[in-house]
């Protein structure tokens, strides 16, 4: 409890909280959601706002209100895949090319450098294309997982590579503290931080490529998502046609989306170190 | 003659560097044989850059790249007889680490753990000797072993950032010493402390040695800490030991020209003359000069100083010097 107070006193987390709260409840109606999500013309085609359509209807025949709630699921469930499943690969790796170092570190950053240097984008569109057909919730998340780790596990292994040669690391090793208990018990605290603001990141970093993609049209377009809300919406000219209720909910969600995550993973890491914590509460 | 509880046998160790294919052999221990006793305070005094901290570094068994043992063995005195590290594997090695030799840092900013409180290090410490299934026996056995040593127990719920030089030394003195290890090796544990907290570090060594009965060997180039704390005392110069003798010998009867210059250069009450320094820098311990190596320096150089190294001259029963002015040195060799 007293956490969550500490945290609260950041306007930052607070409102964070509270928007990313909002939008997770947004998400866990569509269980309740009266209409099926893959299937058009349930409703009229392209009413204006009502009391019964609270943000109207869109030109397949859907709820758009309804719809959204869908949307923000689908898409909080690829960011999480894909942001937790990176973390995962980019831990561990980071971690043990990091501490083992030599041939270790040698092979395991060809492999980060690699993905680092090949266009992402390009091989990513790519692999959509080919994949379309197949390409559910899961298997985007861990496309999306796959190539989101290089940057990060190079941000951990400098991190690992530089707390190897502090004092603190010979005191443990020279007080009998094997490898795994000091990478978990020493190493980790210190990294946690970077973790989880790295973590928020990429699952911004995935929801925004998801939307990148689903507007090219690459994913499976029945399927909603933020992206292929906004592809339905900009493929039958809502702009133009002044139905700015359709493509303006999924763009206010996502921007919505972006700022909680943000603020929560700024507001997060500064509150896990504990020296900037000292300076906010001012303590000695 | 007492127990001797560590033994080094011609213990060589080399930084072997490869600068822009050129490899480069940085003697930084060499041909040092140290025979250290049970229940003692042994002191390893010298200049920065003698090879001080990498002796220390063979005696825990802590030998990584560069550095590397050419030559020589160490050995442990276990109650089951001696044991020569080399030997031992990387399980046994780190078992030992804590309960049998214990490292006390130099108590700066970083050598612990800095975003973990201190009773997290502890336990963390503890846990990786006792089991990892006791954490509140390993925070109890904290608690006691901090109380015993007359700190406050309210240290344990703070960052080490939180704590004062000579707070966070005393700390790392006393995770050295929670699991009674029977020898502690102590890095310049006093160096980045003032005066008056130096005093109580040393003071909190000295209680703690004479409460297990055990082993200290304290490494500091700060001649006043080693008069407080040493019994014993070898005086290292460019990676050997040149003078070994109780304190009460090395302060009151030095013997090679260097340690003369060590302890005269020590402020005295009431002299007012101005100190003299030893002249000249310490020696690069990748390019030794041959012969004695401190005969670049010596005031009292001979012809045979420049060529051979000289062995040890045993002067009494706890006296030897590796010096050509002193005595031939046929007991026992230094070079």
């Amino acid at each position: 409890m007293k956490l969550l107070r500490d945290l609260f006193r950041d306007y930052r987390f607070a409102l964070a909280f509270v928007v990313l709260a909002l939008l997770v409840g947004f998400a866990l109606l569509s269980f309740f959601s009266p209409y099926d999500p893959t299937v058009w013309g349930e409703v009229p085609r392209d009413m204006r706002p009502s009391a019964e359509y609270w943000l109207g209807t869109d030109s397949n025949g859907q709820d758009i209100f309804w719809i959204a709630t869908f949307a923000v699921r689908n898409s909080l469930i690829i960011a999480l895949i894909a942001g937790i499943v990176s973390r995962i690969i980019a831990v561990s790796i980071g971690m043990v090319a990091g501490y083992k170092g030599g041939t270790w570190d040698r092979v395991l950053m060809f492999f980060s450098d690699s993905l680092l240097v090949v266009p992402l984008f390009l091989i990513i569109v790519m692999l959509a294309m080919l994949l379309r057909g197949n390409l559910s919730l899961v298997t985007l998340g861990l496309l999306l997982a796959f190539f989101g780790w290089a940057w990060d596990a190079r941000l951990i292994r400098s991190e690992i590579l530089s707390l190897r040669e502090r004092d603190f690391t010979q005191t443990a090793i020279l007080s009998g503290t094997g490898t795994a208990r000091l990478v978990i018990n020493e190493y980790m605290p210190y990294t946690t931080p970077l973790i989880f603001a790295t973590l928020i990141n990429n699952m911004a970093w995935a929801i925004g490529l998801e939307i990148t993609l689903a507007i090219l049209g690459l994913l499976e377009l029945s399927t909603p998502t933020l992206g292929t809300m906004l592809y339905w919406a900009i493929s039958y000219q809502a702009i133009l046609l002044g139905r700015y209720y359709w493509v303006l909910t999924p763009i206010i969600l996502s921007v919505l989306l972006f700022i909680a995550l943000y603020w929560l993973s700024v507001s997060v890491s500064e509150y896990l170190d504990p020296r900037t914590r000292i300076q906010r509460v001012g303590a000695a | 003659m007492e127990e001797i509880i560590l033994r080094t046998e011609d213990l060589q160790a080399h930084y072997i560097l490869d600068v822009y294919g050129k490899s480069k052999v940085v003697k930084a221990v060499n041909h040092v044989d140290l025979a250290i006793r049970k229940n003692e305070i042994y002191g390893i005094a010298g200049e920065s850059g003698c090879g001080k901290s990498t002796l220390l570094k063979t005696l825990v068994a802590a030998v990584d790249p560069p550095l590397r043992i050419v030559g020589g063995k160490v050995f442990y005195r276990m109650p089951t007889g001696e044991v020569d590290v080399a030997t031992l594997g990387a399980e046994e090695k780190r078992r030992l680490r804590l309960e049998y030799i214990a490292y006390v840092p130099q108590g700066s900013m970083s050598v612990l753990n800095p975003v973990t409180k201190i009773k997290e290090t502890y336990q963390d410490f503890i846990e990786s000797h006792l089991g990892a299934h006791m954490k509140q026996d390993a925070f109890d056995l904290a608690r006691n072993h901090i109380i015993e040593l007359g700190l406050p127990p309210k240290i344990l719920d703070a960052y080490p950032h939180q704590l004062s030089g000579g707070m966070r030394q005393r700390v790392t003195i006393a995770l050295a010493t929670l699991l009674g290890p029977t020898i502690i090796v102590g890095d310049e544990p006093t160096t980045a402390l003032d005066v008056v907290v130096q005093r109580g570090v040393v003071q909190l060594l000295k209680n703690v040695q004479s409460n297990l009965q055990n082993t200290i060997v304290l490494v500091t180039h700060d001649m006043g800490v080693h008069v407080n704390a040493a019994d014993r005392i070898g005086i290292m110069y460019a990676g050997k030991i040149v003078e070994e003798a109780t304190t009460e010998k090395i302060f009151g009867q030095p013997e090679h020209p260097y340690t003369q210059y060590l302890i005269n250069s020590l402020p005295k009450f009431g002299d007012k003359t101005p100190r003299e320094s030893v002249p000249g820098s310490p020696p690069s311990l990748a390019e030794l000069p041959p012969g004695c190596p401190f005969h670049p320096r010596c005031p009292l150089v001979k012809d045979i100083c420049k060529e051979t190294m000289p062995g040890f001259t045993q002067i009494d029963r706890d006296h030897k010097v590796a010096c050509w002015l002193v005595g031939e040195g046929d007991h026992g060799k230094a070079a």
